[in-house]
């Protein structure tokens, strides 16, 4: 990979991994160093990058996922990545603004949840590619999307049934 | 479930917003852009060891070389007296005058 094709690999991914990275770590410092970690591994190794496997978009998607999630079991180790059995409770929306509610119920997803819910809804990633970038079948993005969706359902009901009473959102 | 719930909670998540990369990812991921003068300032270059040693040799020897030179002409044509030719009459004027 050349200088040119890096810089160009950077500055068409680079916001959208920052955004993914920050709605699955909850943190912005966190993010930018992951993403700073996953463009140092394609410079690195540049040949990691097959294009017949997929495209430059879902390869990044899956470094910084990868990243992340080892990330999370480094500072949260008694998480489970997917648990299917989650059922997550309404949260409680007293005086705080709409969309940092949002924030708390996407970090209460379990992570491979959350995963999908962030690059199906904020990212407008098709399945497929989320399949490909999350190395996982087809069939078990959509159960996770589906039971993300049902969880976020849950714990924003509060929010849902009277939209507009608790802030404005951020 | 409904579509329309769908569209609700959609529409709901959205109201989460992060702004994308910051400046300091660029600085960290591509090095901060370099100008002229802060290289001129701040910059340094390598340069192999049988190379540096040459250039300063090099140098040694026209520092000796300038040292050594003797001092250059004074600058200007040559006089030449090709063309003279004596005064054919000089009316020779004598002043004289208290000494």
């Amino acid at each position: 990979m050349t200088d040119a094709e890096f810089r160009e690999a950077y500055g068409r991914h680079k916001d959208m991994l920052h955004r993914f990275a920050w709605r699955m770590t909850g943190s912005a410092a966190a993010a930018e160093d992951l993403v700073q970690d996953c463009f140092l591994l394609l410079w690195r190794n540049s040949t990691a990058h097959d294009p017949q496997r997929g495209t430059m978009r879902s390869f990044l998607i899956g470094v910084t996922r990868n990243l992340a999630l080892k990330r999370l079991r480094r500072y949260r180790p008694y998480d489970e990545l997917e648990e299917e059995s989650a059922v997550c409770s309404p949260i409680d929306p007293a005086g705080r603004e709409r969309g940092e509610l949002v924030a708390q119920a996407v970090d209460a997803l379990p992570p491979l949840q959350r995963e999908a819910l962030i690059l199906a809804e904020y990212e407008d990633l098709p399945l497929e590619e989320i399949a490909r970038a999350s190395g996982a079948e087809l069939a078990a993005v959509k159960s996770r999307l589906h039971r993300a969706r049902g969880n976020m359902r849950r714990m924003l009901a509060p929010l849902l049934e009277t939209r507009g009473t608790y802030g404005t959102g951020r | 479930m409904e579509p329309e719930d769908d569209q609700k909670l959609s529409e709901l998540l959205k109201e989460w917003r992060v702004t994308g990369a910051p400046p300091s990812l660029d600085e960290r991921v591509l090095g901060r852009p370099k100008t002229w003068w802060r290289f001129l300032l701040t910059g340094s270059i390598r340069i192999p060891v049988p190379v540096g040693v040459a250039i300063a040799a090099l140098l040694l020897v026209m520092t000796a070389a300038l040292l050594r030179q003797r001092p250059a002409p004074p600058p200007g044509s040559p006089v030449s007296l090709v063309d003279f030719r004596p005064v054919d009459d000089p009316q020779v004027r004598v002043i004289r005058g208290p000494l």
